[in-house]
């Protein structure tokens, strides 16, 4: 039944996920972590660090949590399940889109969803950060991270080898 | 200088084309998608780009995939979408997977727990900082700063299920849209 419920809890993960990956962080992690319990808090923060170590698109957090949960199988059927319906209808709308793509209505949705999709996403770096309920040395690390990320121009990729050196200057 | 944009001839070279956008993907790949698709391989103007990578981020799903799909569309029609997808997903799906293997052998050694630990909470800070840049231009509208907080308390801190919180949230930054408060 697992890889059944795994699809099916992606498929609405897909369509719910506005503004792309990071607003339905929160969301992943409730269904994972609190409502199924396949995996804890800390592994689910430690998966999401894997997914930012590798190349490509953030969609694969869903993959290493199908993985997880069900193997192989597990991770193709949690990134095509979060895929498809997103996936089904851009390619609907990308042969619709000149018609109304200037449309009043059109823009006025896409500046509602900003402040949506802001919230969110606050909401999935507080449930990333907080795996174990609030720590002040990770407090810390996010604060930190959250200030260079805001006042330089430095790539990502430097901010998450400084928290891998935090990491282990903190916990080992 | 600027030669007109020639799309991808064959259904290989959009294969190729975004295997090698997810290949040097890391830390975000929008800008290498921006760097392959427009400077490189020239497969389309800068204006089209911003405009593909618009409707993109209007639509619910992965931004960089959604984009694979929509411009494999058009080039190629199905067949294309589904070449231009897979091939921006197959090399990081592999690596990932592979350095999940790797870390199920690691994950009892507390140095290592340590390391990805803190690289986990270093992106959760990157999200955090993220949303405070987005967050500026629309700081001084009093309902923006509502849905915003309204959102993080809802998802973050009483852990209600999305499909409660986007309707709602959605609904009342639409009518805050259309009185202009937004």
């Amino acid at each position: 039944m697992t890889p059944v419920l795994l699809f099916l809890y992606f498929l609405l993960l897909s369509l719910l996920s506005v503004g792309g990956v990071n607003t339905v962080i929160p969301e992943m992690q409730r269904i994972v972590v609190e409502t199924e319990g396949w995996i804890s808090a800390a592994e689910f923060t430690q998966l999401f660090a894997l997914s930012q170590a590798a190349p490509g698109p953030n969609v694969l957090i869903t993959s290493l949590i199908g993985w997880k949960v069900a193997g192989l199988a597990g991770a193709l059927i949690a990134l095509g399940g979060f895929c498809l319906p997103a996936g089904a209808l851009a390619y609907w709308v990308g042969g619709v889109w000149e018609r109304f793509r200037h449309a009043p209505w059109r823009i006025r949705i896409q500046r509602a969803l900003v402040p949506v999709t802001i919230g969110l996403v606050f909401a999935g770096g507080y449930v990333l950060a907080t795996p174990d309920g609030i720590d002040w040395r990770n407090a810390l690390i996010a604060a930190l991270s959250a200030t260079v990320i805001c006042t330089t121009r430095l790539n990502p990729l430097w901010i998450l080898s400084g928290g891998a050196i935090a990491g282990y200057l903190a916990y080992a | 200088m600027s030669e007109p944009a020639q799309p991808p001839r064959s259904l290989g070279e959009l294969f190729l084309g975004f295997l090698w956008i997810g290949a040097r993907a890391f830390g975000g790949v929008l800008p290498w998608a921006h760097r392959t698709l427009v400077e490189e391989r020239r497969w389309m103007t800068q204006a089209d780009f911003a405009e593909m990578i618009a409707l993109c981020q209007f639509l619910p799903g992965p931004n960089v995939a959604n984009l694979s799909i929509v411009l494999g569309r058009r080039w190629f029609g199905l067949t294309g979408a589904i070449v231009g997808f897979l091939g921006l997903l197959a090399l990081p799906f592999a690596w990932v997977l592979g350095l999940a293997i790797l870390y199920a052998d690691w994950a009892a050694h507390p140095g290592v727990r340590a390391v990805v630990s803190g690289v986990g909470v270093a992106a959760a800070g990157l999200f955090i900082g993220t949303g405070i840049k987005l967050a500026r231009p629309i700081a001084r509208k009093p309902v923006a700063i509502l849905i915003i907080a309204g959102c993080f308390v809802a998802a973050g801190l009483l852990r209600v299920p999305l499909a409660i919180v986007l309707p709602a949230a959605a609904l009342l930054a639409l009518l805050a849209a259309y009185r202009d408060a937004l």
